[in-house]
């Protein structure tokens, strides 16, 4: 019998895994205050205001809001390219290689980006 | 005594283009189960009915039929919870040989190949002991009888044959759990293939359609995670 290749994916899992606790724990409240009651006037917490939430971004050198974006924003993005992913396999579209690199390479870059504009705050 | 229809996939590849459905009216009461009616039916309207049997007791796992689309044992399913025409057709994601009995000699291979027994390098005469609780830990993934049912509903294994599959999976985590065996290594590297665990999507089908409720999907997830220890584990061998 044959050794099989070892397969790159428990690492697009571990990413996947993360992000979906991400994206169950955080983004369902987050959604619902700046989502939902914050446009709608419900509640007006004085942090979010310019001044207020720019103060949070510079905490600790930035470290805390770095660690937000990845968690609110990259991993879930990781998560949900994931998913895509492999839909395109059980569609029977795309071919492995190339919606792989289309899906997480799009996560990749706006991971970064999102990262990018946190620091240029 | 009720009658009951029963539309049957016959295909002889011998002398049929393609498969085609037969009907059939079978009388039975709130005990007959679809094998008993296929046997009836083989013994008193059409001999040339193929279908795989043996035990009619849920132990044997030759009689998988997908019955209404759902894989299904032959002998574990009853007439009684089905209304209308009834659909019979072999296990999907196999070949057919004839009528009802797939070509199960795929399913065997990935059985085989991640070395469904213990493997023990220790060479004592000694009787390897087991704690209740050490048995406890790979007990549920034990009880699997080689029906091949999660195959047929596995959509995976439908898209890729090479995909290891459920009852593999399931095996392989019953022996790597087992405290009298040290052949984990060996078995891993199946596991940590593209076709190994990471060939599933969790859709979770496996677990429904289990006759001896096993959940190989719930196998297969704890597979990936020992895969995903492994390699990371990898990475710092050198
Ligand atoms: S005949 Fe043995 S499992 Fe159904």
């Amino acid at each position: 019998m044959k050794t099989p290749k070892r397969s790159d994916e428990p690492i697009w899992w571990a990413l996947f895994s993360a992000g979906g606790v991400c994206f169950a724990v955080l983004l369902p409240a987050l959604m619902l205050v700046l989502g939902i009651l914050w446009p709608l006037g419900l509640v007006s917490p004085p942090w979010l205001s310019y001044a207020g939430v720019s103060a949070l971004l510079h905490t600790a050198y930035g470290v805390p809001a770095l660690l937000v974006t990845a968690a609110v924003i990259c991993l879930p993005l990781f998560h949900a390219a994931h998913r895509i992913h492999h839909g395109l396999h059980d569609l029977q579209c795309g071919y492995r290689q190339a919606s792989k690199l289309l899906c997480y390479g799009l996560a990749l870059l706006l991971s970064l980006l999102a990262l990018a504009l946190v620091l240029a705050i | 005594m009720t009658e009951y229809q029963l539309r049957i996939q016959r295909y002889d590849p011998e002398q049929d283009d393609t498969p085609r459905l037969q009907r059939y009216t079978v009388s039975g009461d709130h005990t007959t189960s679809v094998l008993d009616a296929l046997l009836s039916l083989q013994q008193q309207q059409d001999p040339t009915l193929a279908l795989r049997w043996s035990c009619r007791m849920a132990i044997c796992g030759s009689c998988g039929v997908m019955v209404n689309g759902i894989p299904k044992l032959g002998c574990k399913t009853f007439l009684r919870d089905y209304n209308g025409v009834i659909d019979i057709a072999p296990l999907a994601h196999f070949a057919v040989e004839k009528d009802l009995i797939v070509d199960m000699t795929p399913f065997l291979a990935h059985l085989s190949a991640i070395q469904p027994y213990l493997i023990n390098d220790k060479d004592d005469k000694a009787p390897h002991k087991q704690t209740p609780a050490q048995l406890a830990k790979y007990q549920q993934f034990s009880n699997c009888i080689n029906c091949g049912l999660c195959y047929a509903a596995c959509p995976q294994f439908g898209l890729n044959p090479e995909f290891l599959g459920p009852a593999a999976i399931t095996l392989a985590q019953r022996y790597n759990l087992d405290s009298r065996d040290n052949g984990k290594a060996s078995r891993m590297s199946q596991l940590n293939g593209n076709n190994g665990a990471w060939g599933c999507t969790f859709v979770g089908s496996c677990s429904e359609v289990c006759p001896k409720q096993l959940d190989p999907a719930a196998a297969v997830n704890q597979a990936k995670v020992e895969s995903a220890k492994d390699f990371i584990i990898n990475l710092f061998k050198i």
